[in-house]
């Protein structure tokens, strides 16, 4: 039994040391940015990417062999969630937190030369563009989160009679979902261009105008964006129970009665789940954005003002800060300020809805 | 059992690992030199197989396929292009591939703002050969060549010289707003005889054309008539926030007559293909676009040339008062070379570009007008003659908008040529946009 440990414990220390020299390596390659490379016949394979592989793995080796009993679940814990947390950190926490970082340089998407503080913070206070975007979008997000909500349930329940052709018609006003955001907006695009000034005989398109530019978002937004809607209040209104059904019936209650005091509070869940889904989409409306105007748009007199972003979301706001005006600082710091509304708006959402579900 | 089954999934997860890993490192340093030892050290830079061109004209997409071929035949050196049109921002596109790692080794850079994202990531080209041969290289504030001019490109009101014969009109004699003015009436009213849709192919859509408005025709204001380093009305706007209302009253004036005679469904809804395949079919008499657009009526769009008569094209200057003379030639961006990347191949493919087998792909299939002195080849471009005729006899102004803010056009000025066009403002209303919005553009 001692043999066996002390076997472990060399066995494991040696697992990590080679795992950490070979992690040291490869990391001295990349900073160095010295490759070293193996010729396999007419293959050549960089070391760099290998050692850090293997090096890895022997750690994660290594730590399972330590000889430890009242650690060994711990220890197994860690191994298995690591690939998980490894990813997890990779992809969202670090960037959030080089992402703060950055929002208090004055870095252009290439390099920053000097910290700014709170500066970019203060800044987006007295931007008017900046302002506007922020209040157009919170009007976007409410007509949209009433409009798509009610389009949506409206065609739930026609797609839950029993009409016929309805598997058709549920697939139909699915479908604008399956199309890119991009596509959609250059589709509509020529419709409001070419399509309506045609029809309506006027000399200009929709989308020149703020006002009708706008509109011409929502109603984009809506058409895409019901359909997907509409499936999950078909799943949740597929859920209310028939025997409860049948019992109102019974008791004599018709078709509204039905579906203002049984189906619709039976379904609050996916209320909740709808809104949510709604809210939180609109206000990162982007791609239909781009497409369609670019968020041009003409603004008299905003905070003394005169604006060309009429139609330009916030989301838009920030890409084109940072992209069409190398203030990646200034953007960053718009972005952050958009995910601590988002998130500050998401959970109140949910709080007032959950406690309105009713339970089943 | 179990202790198998992770055996085996672990031996998964490393093979699959390793492969990925392998996969990966193994693209950059893949033709590092052929050294016969097992583990060879080499630099990464050296080590990238041929060079990538990250070209912002769509319009000679061919053409430097076709250099990129020849050279690739000639040397054995392999010249990715790619190439992205108009309208695309370019440097939102060099920036993600610059946080990408992805960097071409030579890319578009247009005027001063452009050039000032890359300070320290460019390469100091004032050893390379080409610089003697040319006068258009784009030189940084310290005396750096660090801009490879491709081309020359003119803005001017272009026209259908077919369409002017039969009107009868002579383009020389449109010497200043009268003339202009009685030019587009005639052919205003002679409309059907000439089987044209407008008079001007003009387009103000903000979204689609913020730069040919706000970039291009306001730079007639800057620059038109002025010599080539006069910099009078761009020092005046960018150092004061102001316009000079004598000279910017005439121009609104002219901008209205292209809003009253360009086409009702172009001039808002329209967008660049509409403008210049219109152009090319022979709707318009006359186009708010400049040279470049002769790469397109014979290659793109040579169909409709053809099918108009591959008409002649001629250019005259926006002359909004009377006496300008000048059409507006610079190179419209320029190469520069990432210092990060493949520099030695990277200035080897540019200076045979500027030799002669690379100049009479550029200029005779591209249609390009040559920067280089030593350059003999004569474009078959419909603008090539006017333009060599404007430079000739030094009728030529500069291109100071290449300076001005980047996003000017895109967030300020080309919304109010969209409103003026529109008629939401009339002339007046247009100046006094235009001042109100300078001052924060330039701020």
């Amino acid at each position: 039994m001692n043999e066996n440990t002390s076997g472990k414990k060399i066995l494991s220390l040696t697992l990590l040391i080679l795992g950490a020299v070979l992690l040291i390596a490869a990391l001295w390659m990349d900073f160095s940015k010295t490759y070293l490379v193996v010729n396999m016949g007419s293959a050549k394979i960089a070391l760099r990417g290998l050692f850090l592989v293997l090096g890895a793995l022997l750690c994660l080796a290594g730590l399972y062999y330590i000889p430890t009993v009242m650690h060994h679940r711990a220890i197994i814990n860690f191994i298995f969630l690591f690939p998980l947390l490894f990813t997890f950190a990779v992809t969202v926490i670090i960037p959030m937190f080089v992402g703060i970082f950055y929002s208090f340089t004055d870095w252009n998407g290439v390099s920053y030369t000097k910290m700014v503080g709170f500066e970019n913070y203060g800044a987006m206070f007295k931007d008017p563009a900046f302002i506007w975007s922020l209040l157009l979008t919170v009007l976007f997000v409410v007509v949209n989160m009433i409009l798509v909500n009610l389009v949506a349930f409206l065609l739930a329940l026609l797609c839950t009679t029993k009409l016929k052709g309805v598997g058709f018609f549920r697939a139909a006003y699915f479908l604008p979902n399956l199309i890119g955001g991009i596509v959609l907006g250059y589709i509509w695009q020529f419709v409001f261009s070419n399509v309506l000034t045609a029809i309506t005989n006027s000399p200009h398109s929709w989308l020149a105008s703020t006002n009708t530019a706008f509109m011409a978002i929502i109603i984009v937004y809506v058409w895409q964006y019901a359909g997907y809607i509409m499936l999950i209040y078909i799943n949740g209104l597929a859920t209310v129970p028939k025997d409860v059904l049948e019992a109102a019936q019974i008791d004599g209650a018709d078709a509204m009665k039905t579906l203002f005091q049984i189906k619709i509070p039976m379904i609050a869940a996916t209320f909740t789940i709808c809104t949510f889904l709604t809210l939180t989409s609109a206000f990162k409306q982007f791609d239909v954005n781009l497409a369609l105007t670019n968020g041009v748009g003409t603004v008299r007199g905003f905070m003394g003002q005169r604006l060309s972003n009429g139609t330009q979301m916030i989301a838009l706001n920030i890409y084109n800060t940072a992209f069409a005006r190398d203030q990646f600082g200034y953007a960053q710091a718009k972005a952050i300020l958009f995910f601590i509304i988002l998130a500050c708006v998401s959970l109140i959402q949910v709080r007032i809805s959950n406690k309105r579900e009713v339970e089943m | 059992m179990k202790k198998t089954l992770a055996l085996v999934l672990a031996l998964v997860m490393i093979v699959a690992l390793a492969a990925c890993g392998v996969s990966t490192e193994s693209a950059a340093p893949a033709a590092a030199p052929a050294s016969g030892g097992d583990a060879a050290p080499a630099a990464d830079t050296s080590a990238k197989n041929g060079i990538t061109l990250f070209n912002g004209k769509i319009e000679i997409a061919g053409a430097l396929d076709h250099a990129a071929k020849v050279y690739e035949e000639q040397t054995g050196k392999h010249v990715e292009v790619n190439s992205v049109g108009g309208g695309v921002d370019l440097q939102s596109e060099l920036k993600q591939r610059y946080q990408a790692g992805n960097m071409p080794d030579i890319f578009t850079c247009e005027g001063t703002p452009d050039f000032s994202n890359w300070v320290g990531k460019v390469v100091d080209m004032s050893d390379q050969a080409w610089v003697s041969d040319t006068e258009a290289e784009f030189v940084d504030d310290t005396g750096a060549v660090i801009g490879f001019p491709y081309t020359t490109e003119a803005i001017g009101l272009a026209y259908n010289k077919s369409i002017l014969d039969k009107a009868g009109i002579d383009p020389a004699s449109v010497t200043g707003p009268a003339s202009m003015k009685a030019a587009f009436e005639k052919l205003d009213s002679m409309k059907d005889e000439l089987g044209i849709t407008a008079v001007v192919g003009y387009c103000a859509n903000a979204k689609e054309l913020y730069w040919s408005t706000g970039n291009h025709m306001f730079s007639n204001y800057l620059d038109a008539g002025l010599a080539r380093d006069d910099d009078t009305y761009f020092d005046l706007m960018m150092n004061e926030g102001k316009l000079d209302l004598d000279r910017f009253t005439p121009f609104a004036e002219m901008v209205g007559l292209f809003n009253q005679y360009s086409d009702p469904a172009l001039l808002v809804s329209g967008n660049y293909d509409l403008q210049v395949s219109g152009f090319a079919s022979g709707k318009y008499a006359f186009v708010t676009q400049g040279s470049w657009i002769g790469a397109s009526l014979t290659d793109q769009y040579k169909d409709l040339y053809a099918a108009a008569g591959n008409f002649e094209c001629g250019m005259i200057p926006y002359a909004f008062i009377e006496g300008i003379d000048t059409i507006l030639t610079n190179p419209p961006s320029h190469w520069a070379v990432y210092n990060e990347g493949n520099v030695a191949e990277a200035e080897a493919f540019l200076q045979w570009l500027a030799g002669p087998d690379g100049q009479q792909i550029l200029v005779q299939e591209a249609g390009l007008n040559s920067p280089y002195k030593s350059c003999t080849v004569v474009a078959n471009d419909p603008f090539a003659p006017t333009v060599a005729d404007f430079t000739a006899r030094g009728k030529t102004s500069g291109w100071h908008f290449l300076e001005q803010p980047a996003n000017m056009a895109e967030d300020f000025t080309g919304a109010i040529f969209q409103d003026y066009a529109m008629g939401t403002i009339d002339t007046q209303g247009f100046i006094d946009d235009m001042v109100a919005t300078i001052p924060q553009a330039v701020k």
